[in-house]
């Protein structure tokens, strides 16, 4: 593979030219806009027994019974939403703690200990695992998907760590992209504003012969710069390009395969070095395999490349190989086990500098996994328990052992109580242990030879109902954690030098309440409130009194509020307010912001929006300490999307 | 990125974007696709209109048309949103959730989802031929004595009908139906 640096600029630009030239209009199959049961009331029986029907399974149903605190959000609420990046549609899940840093950072999170390295959380794309092994966290600003081809987010707040592996401590949020065959036709749209300068997309979905499906995309985007509490120009603002495919191969009736990729390039400016240099792509094959009607077996490999150069800072080359096997089978009339098998391989090239330095710059490491669960149902359709485990080999601590067990009961046909105990663990990634500042000696911070991985165990008790046009969910939890990090002096009282250790223990408690309630057949609500209590306390000994001032820097209480209302003349309004908290430790003020979005749809195959986002003020903060503060602007930006 | 040549590669001729944007406007006429159990629902919802039910399916003139859903609802909110204000002579619809057949009292179309309508016998028997019009999606569903199954068949939906079934249970049948359906001749349960 050809440097990315150089391939993804090139590549994009081509693709978005391309992808306008090469596709033919009597390919092109009117995508997304699935017919309205309005619309379909109006065919007669044989016009209903021609239509062509995408089986998307509905996943309400299934989570109606998930024991865990689990929300989605799909393709509809995205759209209607306006949001521009993956970090802005998250602000729709209400489960989740999602604050803008600047004009490109996010400290996302879910049941606190957020922070703008925050490492709590699993984040896949389409199975593709995006959390850096740098700092166990992600770096949003190049995680991106053209919004238009996500199928849904499904966000667990919460342990997911039996099923989903290590790092899913406190939550998992899972992107999933539709299938090819559920793309296809030529989309172009694009538009600017105030804030979001300016941006384009464009995609094809096209078929070769009855079986194989694909989409190309590109697209790019500019941002404003964030700005300083005082008003001034922060001198942050970016560009990307990103371009991608997926295929999909229905090789049999048993046999599917698919092939998917991306390609991206970026710049960042910032005020006192040369600009941030970000690029990266990444492979990912599947492929799943029916055996019986019972069971399943699914294998995936990807490859991830990612490249960032932060001049002053640092810089990193890392490449990511990673291949995962899961089957899942049913045994007797009563057990439904998944069980598989993970390997992970990286190989990391940091770049150091005279601020902060990885030593060493350049490591190999690899992880082994293998989980089993077991679904047993101990009164079929009514109560469920589910047993797992998960065992995990790392470089760093050797095995752990991270088990859970769920209850689900259904009381009824709408409603399902649930609860779980389960001990998840934050391994530790080269942050904990290769971390030393200044970049050479006398280190203040000398690293953390003897970190080892933070551990929690959660308890969590919840119902989700679901009847007609409600549904209503409340989850409460109560979560313990041990050996949380902490910066502990080598020869105390001497402050310098310090080694990064284990620490802190703390606690966690609350509870997240949803309710979703379609008012009318054009006018749906959905609220959320989420309360959030976190005491972090030093272990007896510890020199570290920061009672984890650097590691849960999170809002007591959050609450949201979504409209969505179809209005007459083609018209619909959406409209999103949140009122989130004052964070105490930064002394982030509370606030509260509406974004809002008026839709023209004059012909079925384009739309025409205008959307405003932080309506409220001219500009607010969200994040960080006063001395490093940024603020984010009002922004308004409007919207054509062609759809052939 | 070689594969990305070849998808390149192997797209359709070029066209220039202008020549794109005008043909775009012409394509109203194309396939219109559509969600499975969208489409089921509003199958549901025109069945009330193809069956005559016995007068005593209606002991009230005003007793609501009951759609039902046995198990799992494979439905979400659909249902309710297809139905929606929506009167038929007079009648309002209305959408009822079980999870077994006895708590079923007032229905008229009953919905049997998987895994229930995979073993349809003891659910039709508890129903003893009450004037309810049984569908499912489940295989063999009207072989085994349902009244009518969604065969999905090659991405589009076609029904399977008993009409043993339907005149075991005193439902009458509208030709309409009839003409599309495909009759099934085993005998009701």
């Amino acid at each position: 593979m050809a440097d990315p640096r150089t391939v993804a600029p090139a590549t994009s630009i081509l693709l978005t030219l391309g992808l306008i030239c090469f596709a033919e209009p009597g390919f092109a199959q009117q995508p997304d806009s699935s017919a309205s049961a309005e619309a379909l009331k109006k065919l007669s029986i044989e016009q209903l027994m021609n239509l062509e029907v995408t089986s998307v399974s509905r996943r309400p149903e299934r989570l109606a019974q998930a024991a865990s605190a689990i929300q989605v959000i799909t393709q509809q609420d995205i759209r209607r939403s306006g949001a521009s990046s993956l970090p802005e549609a998250l602000r729709l899940v209400t489960n989740l703690q999602v604050a803008q840093i600047n004009s490109r950072d996010w400290a996302i999170s879910a049941r606190g200990f957020n922070s703008t390295t925050a490492n709590k959380l699993l984040v896949l794309i389409d199975g593709r695992t995006v959390y850096t092994p740098l700092y166990s966290g992600v770096f949003w600003d190049v995680q991106d998907v053209p919004l238009g081809d996500v199928d849904r987010i499904e966000v667990i707040s919460g342990p997911g760590a039996t099923l989903w592996g290590a790092n899913a401590v406190n939550g998992v949020i899972n992107v999933i992209t539709k299938r090819a065959r559920e793309t296809q036709g030529l989309v172009v749209s694009g538009g600017g504003g105030t804030e979001l300068r300016g941006f384009g997309t464009t995609r094809y979905g096209g078929a070769l012969g009855s079986h194989v499906n694909y989409r190309i995309y590109g697209k790019g985007w500019a941002r404003e710069p964030s700005v300083l509490p005082g008003g001034q120009d922060a001198t942050d603002d970016w560009h990307m390009e990103q371009a991608g495919f997926r295929l999909d191969w229905d090789a049999s009736t048993i046999n599917q395969v698919t092939m998917q990729g991306d390609l991206y390039n970026g710049r960042i400016s910032q005020a006192t070095a040369g600009d941030i240099a970000v690029s990266g792509g990444n492979v990912v094959a599947k492929w799943s395999h029916t055996v019986s009607a019972n069971s399943a077996v699914t294998a995936q490999l990807y490859y991830d490349r990612t490249n960032r150069n932060i001049p002053g800072t640092f810089g990193e080359d890392l490449d990511i190989y990673d291949v995962d096997l899961q089957h899942a089978t049913r045994l007797g009339a009563r057990h439904d086990v998944v069980w598989g098998l993970g390997y992970r391989l990286i190989n990391d090239r940091v770049a150091n500098s005279a601020l902060l330095a990885f030593l060493p710059p350049h490591v190999t490491r690899q992880w082994f996994t293998g989980f089993v669960q077991d679904e047993i149902a101990l009164i079929p359709d009514r109560l469920h328990v589910a047993l797992g485990t998960k065992v995990e080999h790392n470089d760093y601590t050797g095995y752990e052992i991270q088990p859970s067990g769920r209850v689900s009961w259904r009381l009824s046909p709408s409603g399902t109580l649930w609860a779980a105990v389960a001990r998840a663990l934050r391994t530790p990634s080269r942050i904990d242990r290769e971390l030393f500042f200044p970049g050479q000696p006398p280190y203040l911070i000398a690293g953390g030879p003897g970190f080892h991985s933070e551990e929690e165990l959660a308890y969590e008790l919840g119902y989700r109902h679901q009847r007609g046009a409600l549904a209503l969910s409340v989850a409460t939890f109560y979560s313990r954690y041990h050996g949380l990090r902490s910066v502990e002096q080598v020869n105390p009282p001497t402050p310098s030098p310090a080694v990064i250790a284990n620490g802190q223990y703390g606690e966690s408690y609350g509870a997240e309440v949803t309710a979703d309630y379609l008012i009318t057949k054009g006018w749906r609500v959905r609220a959320g409130h989420t309360e959030l209590r976190i005491h972090i306390w030093p272990n007896p000994g510890s020199t570290d009194t920061t009672r984890g001032a650097s590691e849960s820097q999170t809002p007591d209480r959050q609450f949201f509020l979504f409209s969505s209302l179809d209005l007459p003349a083609h018209l619909r309004l959406d409209a999103g307010m949140r009122a989130i908290d004052d964070i105490t430790r930064q002394q982030v003020p509370g606030y509260a912001e509406l974004n809002a979005k008026l839709t023209w749809q004059p012909t079925p195959q384009l739309d025409l929006s205008l959307v405003g986002q932080n309506l409220l003020h001219d500009r607010h903060a969200e994040f960080g300490a006063p001395a490093t503060r940024r603020e984010i602007e009002r922004g308004v930006y409007g919207l054509v999307e062609w759809r052939f | 990125m070689a594969l990305l040549s070849a998808m390149l590669a192997r797209a359709p001729r070029a066209l220039p974007l202008a020549a794109l944007l005008v043909a775009g406007r012409g394509l109203a006429a194309q396939a219109v696709r559509a969600s499975e159990y969208d489409v089921k629902a509003v199958f549901l919802f025109n069945f009330a209109q193809f069956v005559e039910w016995p007068a005593e399916a209606f002991p009230e003139a005003d007793t609501p048309l009951v759609i039902g859903v046995l198990g799992d609802d494979p439905f979400g909110r659909v249902l309710d949103q297809t139905v929606g204000d929506e009167r038929l002579g007079g009648r309002r619809f209305q959408i009822r959730r079980y999870h077994s057949v006895d708590e079923i009292k007032t229905c008229h179309i009953l919905f049997v989802s998987r895994p229930e309508g995979d073993r349809p016998q003891s659910i039709l028997a508890g129903l003893k031929n009450r004037p309810i019009l049984t569908v499912s999606d489940a295989d063999g569903f009207a072989e085994r004595g349902g009244m009518i199954r969604f065969v999905t068949d090659r991405s589009r939906i076609r029904l399977q009908l008993n009409l043993a079934a339907t005149e075991a249970a005193h439902l009458t049948i509208s030709s309409k139906l009839l003409r599309v359906a495909e009759i099934i001749t085993r005998p009701g349960p």
